[in-house]
């Protein structure tokens, strides 16, 4: 390995510390009284500190040693995590990370930190000139401990007969995820899916709602046995993967996209030995073709699962970017992230990037009313901005929603009609129709140019974008409570985890993304409604659908049964299976529409015995 | 017609022929996936190198009495979709020319609608598939 290789390494690594560090500032500025961010950040610029001064780069470990002094402070509590400094941590984040990227590419010398240097060090210093300790003093040890309803660790123990234990506790932890931050979860996730879980895990939560609502919502997914919450003492260190994330092998994508080309030539010289395997009808050369073509069609395989990559990866530097966008609009706004750990294909995610950085600003800057206004309309000064990923029936869809002001369809449309994009006798614009107004090149109605959204260019752009990328854009919007883009991807090389189930010879996977829990049918009352099967389920009846008779397969079915319960918004439904037979990753991929085909499925997937297998659309079936 | 290199194969006693530029692939027969609610001539899904493709029962979309478990799949291209075809036996690949096809002169037992035209292989006739015919009922797009 040489030099350059380390460099990049350090700059990847680097960039991961300073998405951390950056979303800790965030969390810290929402609660300056905890204690737990100033420890991870002041690791995070450590971590850099130590790695810069390895490489050489002196002005970055200059500078991470000076930001280190001031968090030092902070995290002892002789200072306090006011306004300022925490504005200037912010500062000295952003030149850091201009200092990792300006070293990396050999600009060093050009390269000027003094103005932040100095202000680091003059916050650092206006402590030891103060006397007496400030007013708000803080204690000065240098773990404080926890507030009441912060930081507590939760052990859950699940029923000895549990079915598929590592899926109920999964789905437990997203539950709870729900209500706050966990960390600190044990078992690792792998160890949840290995075959030897146990059912009984632990983590530590981070929420602002009562212990029972807590053990509630975890008693509520089902076959649990034990709940306990302890309150933290101290507050042990955060590990690493709160914030950052897991540790894997650094692939660069360049080396990932010759590998998915030189496997395309395979591919072409694997068809040209099949063809003349079958023109020799030489047998032995045809097994050997055979083979070759599995193992091509594997490796293929190998590859789109190398490339897959959770969209927290690009949603990660969102918070600080809207942060950073309301405070200089003076706009109040809680920004909520949602499916992080959807993937998407690395080359797919980092195209819509851009795109997404439109919408949001298009949600600050048109979107959100300023907190006078929004006072004024009776609704809450501070606005919510939330950016969502899910995956919808054969597609990953990405939301921008907000609950601003809506888009203005009357202007959109006198501009529209002025500009001949629709017919001018049309009335009203259809969400549909604005969608499509809105994607042409170049239109706007920005009555200002701000340098934010710029020309109010960005819908157009995105609408390119996505399109490019075989997806689609689709808009909702009502006046005076908000607008809502979704980014329709596709899923091709979607991954999505799944829960295998078998009705009598066949299988069929369910994703788990509306997958509210797994009981017997046998415990569950089962009742008629209007003619159906239907069960009740903690005092509510949930409509039963039983997947034998639905895809028609023959034979007996067993005595006992499961029912997997699907969840969509308010609405539930029980899907009777034969059997559960275990949880796995699987790729999505789109099969050829058939006459007649059941419209319950939105793709199929390969199980390791090269076999495919229907996927199950929980939005049909609820 | 024009004269055309042609696949031929047997579905149960039929012979039958492709044109070769239609033909992506021979596969041997595999395991195929059932889809719920699709055409009876539809045995399932097949996995061909992580593609998933429809699979047609050859016998079945010819009104041919239901088939042996045996034979080879004939990967097609009909109007961009790729489609496994089974089919009986594969026998050969040759070229004819056009006065060997004659686009009339229908075959007992299949329906005129799906042939594209009956040509000659050594003393025996056989007909040329016309599969967008043949897949239009199957395929919905």
């Amino acid at each position: 390995m040489d030099r350059s290789q380390y460099a990049e390494l350090f700059l990847a690594e680097s960039r991961e510390h300073l998405s951390t560090v950056n979303q800790l500032l965030l969390e810290w500025e929402r609660d300056p009284q905890a204690s737990e961010p100033v420890q991870g950040i002041f690791r995070a610029v450590h971590t850099i500190k130590g790695m810069a001064a390895t490489m050489g780069y002196g002005k970055v470990a200059d500078l991470a040693h000076r930001t280190e002094n001031l968090l030092d402070l902070l995290r002892r509590g002789d200072l306090s995590a006011t306004d300022e400094i925490l504005e200037l941590l912010f500062q000295s984040a952003d030149s850091l990370d201009r200092a990792v990227e300006a070293s990396v590419a050999g600009r060093e010398a050009d390269l000027d930190v003094s103005a932040v240097v100095r202000a680091v060090d003059q916050a650092a210093t206006a402590y030891e000139q103060m006397v007496p300790r400030p007013a708000k003093a803080r204690p000065s040890a240098p773990v404080v401990a926890a507030p009441p309803g912060v930081g507590r660790r939760v052990q859950v123990v699940l029923r000895q007969e549990t079915p598929l234990k590592g899926a109920r506790a999964i789905l437990i932890l997203r539950r709870v995820e729900a209500l706050g931050t966990l960390f600190a979860v044990e078992p690792a996730p792998v160890a949840l899916e290995a075959e030897g879980f146990d059912g009984r895990f632990a983590f530590r939560i981070e929420a602002a709602v009562s212990d029972e609502v807590i053990e509630r919502t975890i008693r509520e997914a089902g076959d649990v046995e034990r709940v306990e919450l302890v309150a933290e003492e101290a507050a042990a260190p955060r590990p690493e993967a709160a914030g950052g994330p897991a540790r894997h092998i650094r692939v660069d994508l360049r080396r990932l996209d010759a590998l998915m080309n030189r496997i395309g030539e395979l591919v072409t010289s694997r068809d040209r030995l099949a063809a003349l395997s079958t023109q020799r009808a030489d047998p032995e050369l045809e097994d050997l073709a055979v083979g070759i073509s599995r193992l091509s069609g594997e490796l293929q395989e190998e590859i789109i699962q190398a490339r897959m990559t959770p969209v927290w990866q690009v949603f990660d530097r969102f918070p600080r970017l809207v942060r950073d966008l309301a405070r200089r609009l003076g706009k109040q706004i809680a920004f909520r992230v949602a499916g992080k750990e959807i993937e998407l294909d690395r080359a797919i995610l980092e195209e819509i990037g851009d795109a997404l950085v439109h919408l949001l600003r298009n949600a600050v800057d048109h979107g959100i009313e300023s907190p006078d206004e929004r006072t004024a309309l009776g609704k809450p000064p501070e606005g919510v901005i939330e950016l969502s990923a899910a995956r919808e029936r054969a597609t990953v869809a990405i939301r921008v929603q907000d609950d601003g002001r809506g888009i203005d369809r009357e202007k959109v449309l006198a501009k529209a009609k002025a500009r001949g994009l629709v017919e001018p006798s049309t009335e009203t614009l259809t969400d549909d129709l604005l969608v499509r107004v809105l994607a042409r090149s170049g239109f706007t109605t920005a009555a200002r140019v701000s340098d934010v959204s710029g020309r109010g260019v960005g819908v157009d752009v995105v609408a390119d974008r996505v399109r490019a990328l075989g997806g689609a854009v689709e808009v909702q919007s009502r006046p005076g409570e908000g607008t809502t883009f979704t980014l329709r991807l596709p899923t091709t090389l979607a991954i999505v985890r799944a829960l295998i189930t078998r009705v009598g010879e066949e299988r069929y996977a369910l994703p788990i993304t509306h997958v509210a829990e797994t009981l017997d049918l046998d415990a569950a009352a089962v009742t008629q409604v209007d003619g159906r099967d239907a069960m009740t389920l903690r005092e509510a009846v949930v409509p039963l659908v039983h997947l034998r008779q639905l895809l028609e397969v023959s034979g007996e079915e067993p005595a006992r049964r499961p029912v997997i319960v699907l969840q969509i918004g308010e609405r539930r439904t029980g899907l009777v299976v034969d059997r559960l037979v275990g949880q796995q990753e699987i790729v999505v991929k789109t099969i050829t529409p058939l006459t007649g085909m059941l419209p319950i499925f939105s793709g199929a997937t390969i199980l390791s015995e090269g076999l495919p297998v229907l996927i199950l659309d929980a939005g049909a079936l609820v | 017609m024009a004269g055309a290199r042609i696949l031929v194969f047997r579905i149960a006693e039929l012979l039958c022929g492709a044109e070769v530029t239609a033909v992506r692939e021979i596969l041997p027969r595999q395991e195929a996936t059932r889809v719920p609610g699709a055409p009876g001539a539809v045995t399932g899904i097949i996995n061909v190198r992580g593609q998933l493709l429809p699979l047609v029962d050859g016998r079945r979309a010819l009104g041919q009495s239901p088939a042996a478990d045996r034979g080879s799949i004939v990967l097609l291209e009909v109007d961009g979709q790729t489609v496994g075809f089974t089919v009986d036996e594969v026998l050969d690949l040759f070229a004819v020319s056009a006065d060997d096809l004659s686009d009339s002169g229908d075959l007992p037992g299949v329906d005129p609608g799906v042939v594209r035209a009956v040509g000659r292989r050594g003393g025996e006739s056989f007909v040329l598939l016309d599969f967008d015919a043949l897949l239009d009922p199957i395929i919905s797009v």
